[in-house]
């Protein structure tokens, strides 16, 4: 039969050659991944031991909670996420589309330039330079880099869709659309700032708009970097590895519209009780409790897509994973809406139980889609079998452990120290010092090290099971199928 | 300026509820399943 490609070269279709996919680059990012996840949660582990033994950081800046801190974060952040969402994206929309990547030698660019950024971003990060912005701590040359290396994702990502061979639209391609579209807009405003030197910067904004802004950013980084992007994994990922369409195809649709137009308001919820603007604040909370149902709509959505597969479950470490990262999507973003209630808020805010919510989604929602994802995704690249099916099961058990742990211990720690700042004496004073407070928490700082040692532990396993998965073996040459059923030109 | 931004911010949000119910109603469901599929038969192996 022959191939629907005719070569650029000639233009002759009887010399038509074979365009495969670009694979390679996918396998690049996929690897460098793997490596931040590795360093950045080691840095998480350190702060964490910091936090119970103070003297860890041994009088020495770099090694200080707030730079290091600030490594974790970004390091997980920008290196391990956005190398795993450039991965998947550059992955699946060359497939969605039938056409291999658009301007691969850019989308190379753009691989390998990201991972020099983040390395230089976050060495900037151990020296001191930080803007002060939470999410946003690296600096204007930083920032603007960042900017560029985005445009340039886009570039490549929109230009593969706009040349598709296939009339729809996959849904996994709107979720990393939006992902690429809004992380732009909210990185370039949230960034305006004025340089006073090389490494020093003052935002553009002064007072509470700055903080609106910031949480404005903040809050929609995690919607659509950390929620948005990685539903667009699971919506290509989980019916390609449980081999079965998406459930509702129409809900995932609608559940994109409705996350994209609630997760945006919600923001100002990190700002209760602020000096922003009342209706402000209840505006934040409204949007906030709306956003569950998309959310929770997008979760039944991925579990009854495997609800007719539950026997690979037993067998098959990488659909574990995925069909785990949903449950604790779903205890998140349950969980999200209900302390953005104000009489909740009072309570959670300022304290661990925060950080508790944010590993729940972390370690359970985005570490795990992405581990399940690589583990169905670098044995594909490499045509072969899995190094160790054994090591990928005990690394699902060394993970669920870990964010259970881990969520345990810091809902306990938060909701004491919430209950404990709160409670007032006879007379109206405050009952408990903060300093007692704190030195109450150790017990709860120690699980949470424990905790982190086991999930980085699962993380070092799973780097070395896909490395040798990896090691020896080129890239598997796929190239896009000859279906003509709804091609834009039939 | 506070009623500005707030009729406004109405306005936007009766208009994303309109695209939602829009999103939901359109589309035949023979479009929708053969969008639905796509990941399934996206690859071709060499022989």
């Amino acid at each position: 039969m022959a191939l629907p490609l005719v070569s650029k070269m000639t233009g002759n279709a009887n010399d038509a050659v074979v365009e495969y996919y670009h694979d390679d680059v996918v396998r690049f990012l996929v690897m460098c991944s793997l490596v931040w996840a590795v360093l950045a949660m080691t840095a998480g582990v350190y702060v964490a031991a910091e936090l119970i033994w103070p003297g860890l950081g041994f009088d020495h800046p770099w090694l200080s909670f707030g730079r290091l801190r600030a490594l974790h974060t970004n390091g997980i952040i920008f290196g391990f996420g956005v190398s795993a969402l450039m991965a998947t994206a550059f992955y699946s929309v060359q497939r969605t589309c039938h056409v291999p990547l658009a301007l691969p030698k850019l989308a190379w660019f753009t691989g390998v330039a990201w991972q020099f950024g983040v390395l230089a971003g976050g060495l900037s990060l151990l020296a001191g330079m930080n803007g002060g912005k939470e999410y946003a701590e690296l600096e204007w040359p930083f920032d603007i880099v960042i900017a560029l290396l985005w445009v340039y994702f886009g570039l490549v990502f929109f230009t593969t869709i706009a040349r598709r061979k296939i009339k729809p639209i996959y849904v996994s391609n709107w979720f990393y659309g939006g992902l690429i579209i809004v992380i732009a807009m909210l990185h370039i405003v949230n960034s305006l700032a004025m340089p006073a030197t090389w490494f020093k910067s003052y935002s553009a904004f002064p007072g509470a708009q700055d903080a609106i802004v910031q949480w404005w950013y903040g809050h929609n980084a995690v919607g659509f970097l950390l929620t948005g992007g990685f539903l667009g994994m699971m919506y290509y990922f989980l019916p390609k590895h449980a081999d079965r369409p998406i459930w509702s195809y129409r809900l995932s649709i609608v559940a994109f519209w409705a996350f994209t137009y609630s997760y945006i308001w919600a923001g100002p919820h990190h700002l209760h009780y602020n000096s922003i603007p009342d209706w402000v604040q209840n505006l934040g909370m409204g949007m906030s409790l709306i956003l569950l149902a998309p959310s929770w709509a997008t979760m039944v959505n991925g579990i009854m897509t495997v609800s007719s597969a539950w026997e690979k479950l037993r067998t098959d470490p990488a659909l574990k994973f995925i069909v785990l990262s949903l449950a604790f999507y779903g205890l998140a973003t349950f969980e999200g809406p209900m302390m953005a209630i104000k009489s909740v808020n009072v309570v959670s805010h300022f304290t661990d139980w925060t950080i508790g919510h944010v590993h729940s989604g972390a370690l359970g929602w985005n570490a795990m889609i992405t581990f399940g994802t690589f583990y169905f995704l670098v044995p594909r690249l490499v045509g072969g079998k899995l190094y160790s099916v054994r090591m990928a099961n005990a690394h699902f058990w060394m993970a669920l452990a870990g964010t259970m742990l881990y969520v345990l211990a810091m809902w306990g720690a938060g909701v004491s120290q919430g209950l404990l700042w709160l409670s007032l004496d006879q007379i109206g004073e405050l009952s408990f010092s903060f300093k007692d407070i704190m030195a109450s928490m150790v017990p709860y700082y120690l699980l949470r090290l424990v905790a982190g040692l086991i999930f980085l532990a699962g993380a070092v396993m799973m780097t070395y099971n896909l490395a040798m998965t990896i090691k020896g073996r080129p890239t598997v040459k796929v190239r896009p199928p000859e279906v003509t059923a709804y091609r834009v030109d039939s | 300026m506070m009623w500005f931004l707030f009729i406004g911010d109405m306005v936007v949000m009766l208009f994303m509820v309109l695209l939602v119910i829009w999103v939901s109603l359109m589309g035949s469901d023979k479009r929708i399943n053969v969008a639905a599929k796509i990941p399934l038969q996206d690859e071709k192996f060499d022989d």
